[in-house]
């Protein structure tokens, strides 16, 4: 798997799992041994997806009517 | 030697004058507020950085 | 430049609350509120320029040193006299209520009695030392020297089984301290309320006539009554010390009024706070403002004792009377008068910072305890307890926006239309409290488990975040929970691997076989009950050998000085042996990851059989890792609790009968019953890295659920219904003391008065189900995540964590993401 923002390469257990925000998606957020950053993996394909920074949620929004009060 | 008791934030307790509120105004980031602090009247003050005569 | 009507409509219509709050109060709870310290640790560290309170300590420590020969009672009610007179005090400009735990406002407190660990944390600890630090350093080492083994958790230490206690400290399966040095303890307001020297009267009768009884005819009952006299005088000790210390305030509000102040109208507060304080706690009080003046003394000295990390306590039951005397009938103030003191009675409270070790730090994100204040309810007769002071509380709540108190509101049918109102407004403005209890489930609940009689169960406060007690003279409970916290989710864990703990690598539970030969279901569930047995027997039996060598280890002169019972008995109110009926329960933290890991379990390996026991086992040793596919069908294709699914909620139900069945086995120190209480405060983030996989399917590192009987954030798929008829089937009396239940609301969707009446009929089905508590979060995903993004434009956002709120900026990210991620609710 390959960091999105220091492009270390390795197998992804070599990045650190740190928690899945939605336990029914894959997408993981696990941490660079590198650079430290922490990249949206999604676990079917062990592919990092973009880094998380502050207020992103690339697994969407939460369940329910959330929709409507955006 | 200057003590306590000379000093303007002083006040003696009204039953026993060898004892004291060192009363002090202080300024913090967030808040004015009033301390008080026990001292002994004749407690030396020569080392204290905020004594100011009466 | 004035706020216009318009712009607060603008900042309404935007629910950008926390501007309406600041441009609508008046300018002394503005700066009131303003002024105050954050004392909760923010994601971890406190705040800058928070510092540790090192001159409590030194008062404390020197006399308890000089008086080494005296009974523990004695001699700890001498160390706490000395704190009292001689500790700095301070009145913060246009304040009306004073006292507080500390020398200064960002102080924070801590009590090297208690426990060794918790000394060298401070030691330890970056940024909170007084400069120079060096030389705070040295202070610090001073007394950690003093005090290193022999505090009262090393003598705890020494009793303990070993075996127990290597256990219970792993931190793998339960948290707690067994001590009265960090804990909560009901008070009895009825008793307090006579006023210090009523009760230091009560006590000279007691120690005269027991005088008598020792000069009279020998008997080997006469020998008990010797060491009641210095526990009496202990007792009288404290209590004059509190005057004494109240005593202070007076003169210090004279001295300002009379050198400093300028300003005639603050000249007239300040020696109305001396006048107040010459009353209180002495006498008992007259005006509201002594009312609330009396209260926040007995809170505060009694935190010179300990760190009580909850209060118990109905302020607007307590305050109501002189509010209505002094609002309504005498009409001596104004409303507005009297919203400024109530006011500032949640900030006073809010200022009281004590510190927490660093696990604690992470199950109470952003917060000092658990201080959830009860309002509404009835009274003894039954008869509506609300009054103009509670729709007050919820009025100036909204304005002063503090995330500490909160409030718990025992909701019953005969609660206005007005008041409910106010309460959904609170809610709307986005506090996350109060929280809803049914009242009279709970009356119920505390008849059915413990006994108390009706007129008693009918005047419970929240003891800590949930469970309820009667603050009565045997109704008080003084020691925590007096049984456990238990990290229940290893239940379900070690069923799985025969007892074996895979993170803290220890044999923890009871070999119950090797699940992969359990044939079926029922052996499987068989293991699982052994599996609970052990883990609720383990910890109490460690908390209740705590609890009676408490009195001995740690001592509690103004607690017992508080309790009726202890005062007529010459007693410690923790001592098990005055009265006491017993209030236990044990906290059930990560509760509903069992039932859905059962339904998993039963679902697809033994009903389905898509996987083996081994396939499964395996793949939870090894997180998962290249199982994402099984894992998402562990999640999505097995029943979850929530959606109105018998299959998982009979399992939720038989794990709840199973385990109440316990709970009456199972007895307290004074002989009570112990039912769980299924509750996470933020364990859900603190044990994430301390659960490993669970067939559910999370990993290790991942957020636990929100707890109670919440279901996992977005697995309640079927809507808020569907989530109150699965909560609905559990028996909200027989089956646990308390269920707690977080529930997530649209702001756009109960927005004005169509949201009111949607929300209404929501309560009503939630008592209609039974059901005894309900809090909720209306804060939509995008404000959430804008202050992630920008913390410091949000920094007053509240929301609702579990049994408690926190400002939002103020919790880990990864408990933000657990909070966002629960499921919106449409109702109606
Ligand atoms: S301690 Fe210092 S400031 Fe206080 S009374 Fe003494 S000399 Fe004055």
């Amino acid at each position: 798997m390959k960091c999105v923002a220091c492009g270390f390469e390795g197998p992804v257990d070599k990045f650190r799992y740190l928690y899945n925000a939605r336990i029914d998606a894959s997408m993981s957020m696990r941490q660079c041994p590198k650079c430290n950053e922490w990249n949206a993996v999604d676990e079917l394909k062990d592919e990092a997806l973009e880094i998380v920074n502050p207020g992103d949620a690339p697994w969407g929004k939460s369940a329910g009517i959330e929709g409507i009060s955006a | 030697m200057a003590s306590c008791n000379e000093c303007k934030s002083f006040f003696s307790l009204e039953d026993d004058d060898s004892m004291g509120d060192c009363v002090r105004r202080i300024v913090d980031p967030r808040q004015a507020y009033y301390q008080a602090k026990p001292v002994e009247a004749d407690n030396d003050s020569s080392n204290c950085a905020s004594f100011q005569k009466k | 430049m004035a706020t216009t009507a318009k712009e607060i409509k603008e900042f309404e219509e935007k629910q950008e609350w926390w501007w309406v709050a600041e441009k609508t109060r008046s300018s002394r709870l503005d700066y009131l509120r303003k002024a105050v310290w954050k004392k909760g640790a923010l994601g971890g560290n406190y705040a800058p320029g928070i510092e540790i309170d090192l001159e409590f300590p030194e008062l404390y420590t020197e006399t308890w040193q000089e008086n080494e020969g005296d009974p523990i009672m004695l001699r700890k009610a001498k160390s706490i006299g000395n704190v009292l007179e001689n500790l700095p005090i301070f009145i913060t400009d246009q304040s009306q209520i004073v006292g507080c735990v500390g020398s200064a406002p960002h102080n924070i407190v801590s009590y090297w009695q208690g426990a060794s660990m918790i000394n060298e944390e401070i030691y330890n600890e970056q940024g909170i030392l007084p400069q120079p630090e060096e030389k705070s350093l040295e202070r610090l080492a001073a007394l950690n020297e003093y005090w290193g083994g022999n505090t009262a958790l090393d003598e705890l230490a020494k009793v303990l089984d070993p075996e127990d206690a290597v256990k219970f400290m792993s931190g793998a399966i339960g948290w707690g301290t067994p001590s009265s040095a960090v804990g909560y303890a009901t008070k009895d307001f009825r008793h307090i309320g006579k006023g210090f020297e009523n009760i230091i009267e009560e006590i000279d009768e007691n120690m005269e006539r027991t005088d008598k009884l020792l000069r009279g005819n020998p008997s080997p009952d006469l020998l008990p009554l010797y060491d009641k006299l210095p526990r009496w005088e202990a007792m009288q000790e404290v209590l004059d010390a509190a005057i004494e210390y109240a005593a202070r305030y007076a003169r210090l509000a004279r001295i300002i009024a009379e050198n400093f102040e300028t300003d005639p109208k603050r000249k007239e507060e300040l020696l109305r706070i001396a006048e107040t304080c010459e009353r209180v706690p002495a006498q008992p009080p007259r005006t509201l403002q002594e009312s609330i003046q009396y209260d926040h003394f007995v809170q505060v000295v009694v935190r010179y004792e300990t760190y009580e990390g909850a209060m118990p306590h109905r302020p607007d039951y307590l305050h109501g009377p002189f509010f209505d005397k002094d609002v309504n009938i005498n009409k001596s103030i104004t409303r507005d008068d009297a919203l400024d003191l109530l006011g500032e009675h949640l900030i006073r409270t809010y200022e009281i910072g004590i510190f927490s070790p660093r696990w604690t730090r992470e199950g109470l994100q952003g917060i000092t305890g658990t201080w959830v204040w009860t309002m509404g309810g009835v009274n003894e007769d039954g008869t509506d307890a609300c009054n103009d002071c509670t729709t007050a509380y919820m009025q100036v709540a909204r304005l002063v926006r503090i995330a500490n108190p909160t409030f718990s509101f025992r909701w019953h049918p005969k609660v206005k239309d007005e008041l409910m109102r106010e309460i959904f407004e609170c809610i709307r403005h986005g506090l996350g409290y109060p929280s809803l209890r049914n009242d009279p489930i709970l009356v119920e609940n505390a008849m059915y488990w413990h006994g108390h009689p009706l007129r008693e169960a009918r005047q419970w406060v929240t003891q800590s975040c949930m469970s309820p007690c009667p603050p009565t003279k045997y109704g008080c409970q003084p020691f925590r929970m007096a049984s456990a916290t238990a990290n229940c989710a290893k239940i379900v864990e070690y069923t799985l691997h025969n007892g074996y703990d895979n993170v803290v690598n220890m044999q923890m539970g009871p070999k119950t076989g090797n699940a992969v030969d359990f044939k079926t279901y029922d052996e499987f569930f068989e293991a699982w009950t052994k599996q609970m047995k052990w883990l609720l027997n383990i910890l109490v039996r460690t908390v209740a050998l705590g609890r009676a060598k408490d009195p001995e280890f740690f001592s509690r002169p103004i607690l017992s000085a508080y309790y009726e019972r202890a005062v007529e008995t010459g007693t410690d109110a923790v001592d098990y042996t005055n009265g006491e009926r017993g209030n236990a329960w044990v906290t059930a933290f990560t509760w509903v990851e069992n039932a859905d890991s059962l339904a998993a379990v039963k679902k697809l390996i033994y009903d389905d059989k898509k996987y083996t026991m081994a396939e499964l086992i395996e793949a939870l040793k090894n997180n998962w890792d290249g199982k994402e596919e099984m894992r998402l069908d562990f999640v999505n294709n097995a029943p979850k609790w929530g959606n109105d699914d018998d299959y998982v909620d009979d399992i939720m139900v038989q794990c709840l009968k199973t385990t109440a069945a316990h709970g009456k086995e199972i007895k307290c120190v004074c002989g009570n019953n112990i039912p769980i209480l299924p509750e996470n405060v933020s364990g859900n983030i603190h044990y994430a890295n301390v659960v490993s996989a669970l067939p559910n399917g999370r990993r290790l590192g991942d957020a636990l659920y929100d707890g109670g009987i919440s279901p996992g954030p977005g697995l309640d798929k079927k809507g808020p219904t569907a989530v109150l008829k699965s909560c609905g089937k559990i028996d909200h009396v027989l089956d646990g003391r308390a269920f707690l239940l977080n529930q997530r609301l649209s702001p756009t969707q109960l927005a004005g008065e169509k949201g009111y009446q949607l929300w209404k009929s929501y309560v009503k089905s939630w008592d209609d189900l039974g059901m005894d508590h309900v809090q909720f979060n209306m804060v939509d995903d995008s404000t959430l995540r804008a202050a992630q993004k920008d913390p410091e434009k949000y920094q007053e956002v509240i929301v609702r964590v579990a049994g408690y709120s926190a400002h939002f900026v103020d919790i880990s990210r990864k408990t933000q993401d657990n909070i966002i991620q629960r499921t919106v609710q449409g109702l109606g």
